[in-house]
Order: structure tokens, then sequence, then C-alpha cells
């Protein structure tokens, strides 16, 4: 949505988890470039570190060593605050549970990505979402798909530079998983920005241009996707 | 709580939680004790008295120790009834899938219910501890109110219906509210208390929040944050009332009661208000801290958190200080013109503000601490929190 090419440049980071002898390392030495307008999709298996990955590029957790670069920005020497400045800049996320706040209607949880960036026209993203009906249902009056068009909503509105999602989909049927993906994709097209998605479902990989495999906190292998599939084209 | 076999579904530990509850039972139980077995041992001694004028201050001090336990008893009996009602809806909320559980698995709702029982204990805790303190004060307190000899010696007697009233009904009392209060709770379709609280508990009114198309986010949640738990804001209220009402009685008191007494009604007066804030400003952070952590990951700071969730609680503590300023003014008026209006010597008593401004000055600085080590604590909320599950 902003005018300015992102890239994101992971350099070397590694990550451990616990101390003495039940220390562990989930990230190992991982380098990674993601262009500005990228679909990348990280896939593998449970325990293959891909959560921790996307917590830690989107600065949700530090590395242990390494770097990562936003523009010229390493954000790994960014403090708290500045981290969290970073995010209400420059990042969205949408989660597998959806998280929107119960007591509020859809209006005010848009409204809660919306005001991070200043965006007085949220309405048009959750029009773009096809809850422009729905706009003062709670959560609860609400189906799984909504809820996560809904979610998609909220970090729309805040004008992200690069989206991050974990699992989307892990909490819908396949009809409803469809729609949802169809929408982030066709929202990216219109506004630009990158799309970095950690899922188990190898057939999402598809939709994407990039597709990171992990495993045992590695990086097992990366591919291009010469043709980017609709969410109505692949598997499932 | 437990599933297994020995069928306990709440542990000492929980009723550990209902710490505010028995600060408030034991600082009733104290005054009440030592008031009520002060009336009970005065009333001996009447057929004694021989002046009029020892008869009048007689009475006057009967009037008093039935005003006292009255109003104070009264009013922390119903706050120490709405802490444990308040406390088991917050229980069963956070644990609504584990009794979910329970029900599916075919507990009934009596079974489940009669584990309640343990928060009876946090009000023994605090009755018992408060009627030996009580008992402990006792000797100083019937001096202090007898400081001019104008009454025969009264003699401290242990009277079993002082116990009976101030410890043992009250455990029956608060248990069996626990249970019957559970019991109704749990009524509950099992599928409902299985749901994510997050979810479930969103029947929330339709509020006003459409009309409010200006209203920035962070606002329409500090109105939705004090909306969603009025209980909360009675308690902030309560708190703030007790340290103004407590702090200034105290001051003004010195005039017309003992030092002693003045120092007893400050210290409850402090730790009421101190528990009741801290218990309250703990629920608020505990049950918005996903709310925290989702607001974290989006990018809003730990002083816009705090805005967003503390900062709509600021102006009902203001507006408790003021009604504890009005009531503490109102109850020593009534004792001056009412209840001493027959006895000479009793000091003129007037409003003092100089004692209102202190009391005010130090609440604010008392509430402004409490409130940057909680936006400390929002700052220890891991934006992991909602990542993790």
């Amino acid at each position: 949505m902003k005018e300015e090419k992102t890239t994101i440049d992971v350099r070397k980071i590694t990550k451990f988890y616990g101390s003495g002898e039940s220390r562990f390392q989930v990230l190992k030495d991982i380098c990674l470039k993601i262009e500005d307008g990228d679909f990348a999709v990280i896939l593998g298996a449970s325990g293959s570190g891909k959560s921790t990955f996307l917590n830690t590029i989107s600065g949700l957790e530090r590395p242990d060593n390494g770097n990562i670069f936003y523009d010229e920005k390493d954000i790994t020497a960014l403090s708290d605050s500045e981290l969290t400045e970073f995010r209400k800049e420059n990042v969205g996320f949408i989660f597998q549970q959806y998280y929107l706040l119960p007591h509020m209607s859809v209006d005010k949880n848009v409204k809660m990505g919306a005001d991070l960036s200043g965006n007085k026209d949220y309405k048009a993203v959750i029009e773009a979402v096809g809850l422009g009906e729905k706009l003062h249902k709670y959560p609860s009056e609400l189906s799984g798909g909504e809820q996560q068009r809904a979610s998609i909503a909220r970090a729309l509105a805040k004008k992200p530079r690069v989206l991050f999602l974990d699992e989307p989909t892990g909490a819908l049927d396949e009809q409803t998983g469809r729609q949802v993906l169809d929408y982030i994709g066709k929202l990216q097209k219109e506004y630009k920005f990158a799309i970095i998605m950690v899922t188990h479902n190898q057939n999402i990989a598809e939709m994407a241009n990039t597709v990171i495999k992990m495993n045992s906190g590695k990086i097992s292998e990366i591919y291009s996707n010469e043709v980017q599939k609709t969410a109505y084209e692949i598997g499932w | 709580m437990r599933l297994g076999g020995d069928e306990m579904v709440i542990g000492i530990k929980d009723a550990t939680k209902l710490f505010g509850v028995s600060v408030i039972a034991c600082c009733a139980v104290l005054v009440c004790t030592m008031f009520f077995n002060f009336y009970l041992d005065v009333m001996l001694i009447e057929d004694r008295i021989l002046s009029e004028q020892a008869m009048m201050f007689y009475h006057a001090q009967l009037s008093t120790a039935k005003v006292v336990c009255l109003v104070s008893g009264g009013c922390l009996l119903i706050t120490s009834v709405i802490m444990l009602l308040f406390y088991i809806k917050h229980y069963i909320d956070t644990h609504r899938k584990e009794l979910g559980i329970l029900k599916a698995l075919g507990y009934s709702k009596l079974k489940i219910a009669k584990n309640f029982w343990v928060f009876g204990i946090s009000i023994f805790t605090g009755t018992a501890i408060g009627f030996c303190g009580a008992f402990l004060l006792m000797p100083a307190f019937y001096g202090l109110q007898n400081e001019d000899n104008i009454l025969p010696e009264i003699t401290i007697r242990f009277h079993p219906s002082v116990l009976l009233y101030f410890v043992i009904l009250p455990t029956i009392a608060f248990t069996i509210l626990a249970i019957f209060y559970a019991y109704f709770k749990l009524k509950q379709p099992v599928l409902t208390l299985l749901k994510d609280s997050l979810q479930t508990s969103s029947k929330v009114k339709k509020n006003k929040d459409s009309k409010n198309k200006d209203c920035l986010f962070i606002d329409e949640l500090r109105k939705n944050t004090l909306k969603r738990k009025k209980t909360l804001v009675f308690f902030i209220v309560f708190a703030a009332f007790c340290f103004s009402a407590m702090t200034q009685m105290s001051f003004s008191m010195k005039d017309l009661s003992s030092e002693m007494m003045g120092a007893m009604v400050l210290l409850i007066g402090i730790v009421l208000a101190c528990v009741t804030l801290f218990l309250a400003i703990t629920t608020v952070i505990n049950g918005n801290t996903k709310t925290i952590a989702v607001m974290r990951v989006f990018g809003y700071s730990q002083k816009e958190c705090c805005k967003a969730l503390l900062g709509g609680y600021r102006p009902m503590s203001y507006i408790g200080f003021a009604i504890g300023t009005v009531y503490q003014y109102a109850l020593l008026r009534i004792m001056v013109d009412i209840v001493f209006k027959d006895i000479e010597s009793v000091p003129v008593y007037e409003f003092d503000f100089p004692v209102m401004l202190i009391s005010l000055v130090t609440f604010i600085v008392i509430y402004e601490i409490i409130m940057y080590c909680y936006s400390e604590k929002i700052k220890k909320i891991s934006v992991k929190e909602i990542m993790l599950e």
C-alpha cells in the first residue's frame, strides 16, 4: 500500500528455546529474501520451526543470532518500543483463531487496525471482504469464514507492507477456506502487499510465487511457482 | 481444578484467590466483634450506673456501638457478598471448558457446585482472624472507650453468640451462597461451556458504538471495558470510597474518639482500598490478556493499551472518593448531632478541608503508583501469548 519497495532480508538467524540441558535450537542459520509484493508460503511439519520463523521475521520474537533487514533497517537492533512502532507501520497479522475482540462489532474490530494508520476509509476494506452488510454484527454472530474475513479486513485496514498469516484456513472447512484464500489473493493483487503465510496444507503453496519448505529448523527447499493458481484452482 | 477420581473440582489453592474477600471479612469482623462484644458487656453494667451523666454516656456508647456495627458490618457484608459472587462467576468463566467437560462426562450441576464449598474457607479464614484480632485489641479498646472512667469497670467477656454471629454463621451462609450461586451459573448448556470463552462471552447488548462514528478505537475499547464489567467499576469506586471515608474519618475522629480508633480506622481504610483496587485491576488485566496481546501484535504501545483498559476507571475512582467524603461527613455529623447530642463536652465537628485535600493527594499518588505498576505488567505480556495456542 505504501509506495516504497519492501525487501525482507533474513541473514543467518538462529533461535534457541529452553535452557541448560533442555535447550534446543529451533531455527538454524536461516537466510531468506522476500521481495515486495511476494506471495510466500512456508510449509513444514509440526515442530519444523515455521511458526517461530514467522514470529521472528515479523518482529514478534527476537532471534538469538543473525539479522533481519526491512529495506535497510535491521529490526533485530530495535528496542521494544521501536519494534512496536515498526509493527504498527509495517506489518499485519492474521491468525488461525481470528482473535477478534468479542465485545466489539466488526466495524470496531476493523477500526482497531485502521486507527493505527489513520485510515479513515477503512469501510472500503470491510466491503472488499464482503462484510459490508455485517458491519455492526459481533464476532459471535458471524460464521468462522466471516470471522476470518473480518480479521483480514482488520489486518488490511492498517495498510501493512507485509501481511503475516499463521494457518489462516486451519479452522475452516474447504469451501470457506477457499473463499478466504480467494479474498486474500484478490486483495493482494489490488493492494500489492507482500504475503508470508505459514501452512501445513501443501496445496495452498500453489497459490504462492515463492514456496519455502522447512524441516528441523532449517529451510530444506525454496522454489518458485511459474504459475500462481487461484484459490479455486488448487486441490485441498 | 482436578478431574481425577477423587471428584475434587476446585482445590484449596483456588480458594486462596479470594484473598480480597478474606481481607474484607477480617476487617468487618474485627470492627463488629469489638463493638458488639463491647455492646454486650456494657449492657451488663447498667445496674451499676448511678449518676445521670454516666447513664447518658452509657446510652451514647450503646448507640455508637450499634451504629458502627450496623454501618461498617453492613457495608462490608454487602461488599463481601458482591466480591464472592464476582469471583465465583469469574472462576466459572475462566474454567468453563473444564466444567463443560465434567458436565459432558455426566457430573450433575449440584455435584459440581458442591465443590464450591471451598470458597467458604476464605470467609472462615477472614472472620476467624478478625475475631481473634478483635479479642487481642479488646483490652486497649475497652480502656479507651471508658478512658475517663465515667462508667464502672467493664469486664471483657466471651459471648458465644458473637462467635456464632460473626464467624460460624457467615462461614455457613457464604458457603451455601457459593454452592447455590455456582449451581445457578452452571445451568448453562454443556456446549456453551465448552465453547471458547473469548467467543461465547460476547452476548453483549448492542452498544451505542455505531453512533460514535468518529470515536477512536482506544476510546471505544475504554468505554466497552467499563460497560462489560460493572462489578469491577463498583470495586474501584468502593476502594476509593474506603480510602476517602476512612482516612478522613480517622483524622476527624481524633477529637471525637481516641487516637487508637483513628489509627485503626486509617489502617483498615488503606488495607481495604489497596486490596480491593489491586484485585480489581488484576482482574481487568487478566481478563484482557488476549486483547492486550492482539493490540501489542498490531503495534499499539504499552501506554495506549493502558489507556484503553485502565483509563476509564480513573474518573470512577474520583467519584468514589467524592462519595466517601460526603459519607464520612454525614456519618460523623449524625454521630455528633444525634448520638452524642446529650453529652456535654463533645467537641464541635466541622468539615476538615485540609484533611480532605491531603487525603485526595495521597489517594491520587497511590492510585497512580498502582497504575504505573500495572502498566509495567502490561509491558511484560508477551505478544506471543496468542500465538502459542
